[in-house]
């Protein structure tokens, strides 16, 4: 490619003898020549054409001289590196156009040689800067399209939640930075029965997040189709089977609810126990169903329990995010300190306790960067 | 992370260190990669020096299990923390991956 390469010189001597010693980079078309008189006419040419990749500049001019252009070719062009002819053994000056972002100097008389040297370095530079520039740009590109991806994921989680005069539900999910994999879904199901999943996928990125929403659409599709938790789970497992799922897996939570009789009957496939709180603030962990993560074994049956809810009882159910939870020192929230929270803290509503795990989770990490999404749903007896 | 492993007969055990999670998985993956190929007859992974393990984590582990499989070898762990054994029996992975007690135990088991 061709380097274009303004000289800025009051002296006309300068602009034949350049052109005679640069000859055969200027036939090669390596390097193409621009010349201005002094600072003021160096700052036209610059505004007049952005292909200019540097400036080699005397310092003495009338006008404008060279260290006041230094200072101005950063509002032209950012991206223009200089470099500063000076008089041999003036230091003050070169030390002052080095402060105003001179990229290197060189020493009258020219050493044409040196000179040379000089421009190259100077043009490799200035090649590694634009590669520099161009990768972040596409980082950036990136970055955006990743924040849009995280945004679809928040925009297709519920937000408003079956309420009646017998119970209500509340969901919310604080997403990590990195797109992640954590996501709820309260269904209405026949005989006003509702269903309610929590879920967190594996890793992190754009395969986790695709993973997520491939597990989010089988749930819901499946959970309108059958009645009982267990096989639920058992079918979105085979489901997510058929599909090459790359190690990944997804833990999940799925309840049906019956508003009814308050019975409260949901399978785990590997995630974490729900938490039982009474009203006064004590809680306890239901037991476990024996599941193994959705998308690890290919047949899998997987088990179901229920819990009758009785006035006033809240289920709380929640992620890793929750639990591991990390404050400065490096100690996780841990589901005891969930519980001892709502010792102190008795749940409200539905709502209410949602909102209160999340600020207790907060208060407790600090300033600790945030590595997981965390997500709470949550059900109360009314 | 950082992971040593000494080998056997056929019999490979690997003895990583620090936290297992998102940040560093890619790694963790790489390295039990290269220890695949050797592995013969048994992975045994000591968790003496591990802090914690996360989801991404356990995904290596997974993937591991998968490709020792289909070697004809075998995949199990030993010396896990309280917190990290309960993440393995909430996740269900104690159910496909063994655990034991001690690497005497591990050892053993997968000679026996």
């Amino acid at each position: 490619m061709t380097y274009k390469i303004l000289v800025v010189d009051d002296e006309p001597d300068l602009e034949p003898l350049m052109l005679q010693r640069m000859r055969r980079q200027i036939r090669s078309g390596r390097f193409e020549f621009v010349f201005a008189g002094n600072g003021v006419e160096a700052l036209e040419k610059l505004a007049a054409d952005s292909t200019i990749d540097m400036v080699l500049s005397d310092i003495n001019m009338p006008q404008m001289d060279g260290l006041t252009l230094l200072e101005q070719i950063p509002d032209v062009n950012p991206n223009l590196r200089a470099v500063i002819i000076s008089a041999y053994g003036d230091m003050q000056n070169i030390r002052t156009a080095m402060n105003r972002g001179a990229f290197d100097f060189v020493t009258k008389p020219v050493d044409f040689d040196d000179l040379q040297v000089t421009v190259d370095r100077t043009l490799a530079h200035i090649e590694e800067w634009r590669a520099a520039l161009d990768s972040r740009d596409k980082l950036v590109a990136l970055q955006n399209e990743l924040d849009v991806a995280s945004k679809m994921q928040q925009s297709i989680l519920p937000t408003i939640f079956p309420r009646t005069s017998d119970y209500e539900t509340y969901g919310t999910m604080t997403p990590a930075l990195d797109v992640g994999g954590d996501f709820y879904d309260v269904v209405r199901l026949p005989d006003q029965h509702i269903g309610l999943a929590i879920a967190d996928v594996s890793g992190k990125g754009v395969p986790a997040a695709l993973f997520m929403m491939s597990s989010r659409t089988l749930l819901k599709g499946t959970a309108i189709s059958f009645d009982n938790p267990g096989q639920v789970l058992s079918e979105v497992n085979s489901l997510l089977q058929e599909d090459d799922t790359d190690g990944m897996f997804v833990t999940m939570l799925y309840a049906v609810y019956n508003p009814v009789t308050g019975e409260f009957t949901y399978a785990s496939g590997g995630h974490d126990a729900p938490l039982l709180v009474q009203a006064d603030g004590t809680s306890t962990l239901l037991p476990l169903t024996g599941g193994i993560a959705l998308g690890v074994i290919p047949e899998f049956e997987y088990k179901q329990t229920s819990h009758v809810l009785q006035p006033g009882e809240t289920i709380v159910l929640y992620t890793d995010g929750v639990t591991e939870a990390m404050n400065a020192g490096g100690e996780l929230f841990g589901i005891d300190g969930l519980q001892t929270y709502f010792q102190s803290s008795p749940p409200g509503d539905s709502e209410a306790t949602g909102l209160q795990v999340m600020e207790a989770v907060s208060a407790f990490a600090g300033d600790a960067a945030q590595s997981d999404d965390i997500t709470c749903l949550t059900l109360r007896r009314s | 992370m950082e992971i040593s492993t000494e080998t056997d007969g056929g019999t490979v055990v690997a003895t990583p260190t620090g936290r297992l999670d998102g940040s560093n998985a890619r790694e963790f993956q790489d390295a039990l990669d290269a220890v695949v190929q050797d592995t013969e007859r048994a992975l045994i992974l000591d968790f003496e020096q591990v802090s914690y393990i996360s989801s991404a984590g356990l995904r290596v582990l997974l993937v591991t299990a998968k490709a020792l499989q289909g070697n004809g070898a075998e995949l199990a762990l030993c010396s896990l923390d309280d917190p990290i054994r309960e993440v393995f029996g909430i996740s269900g992975f104690d159910s496909i991956i063994p655990i034991h007690a001690s690497r005497a135990d591990a050892l053993a088991s997968v000679k026996g």
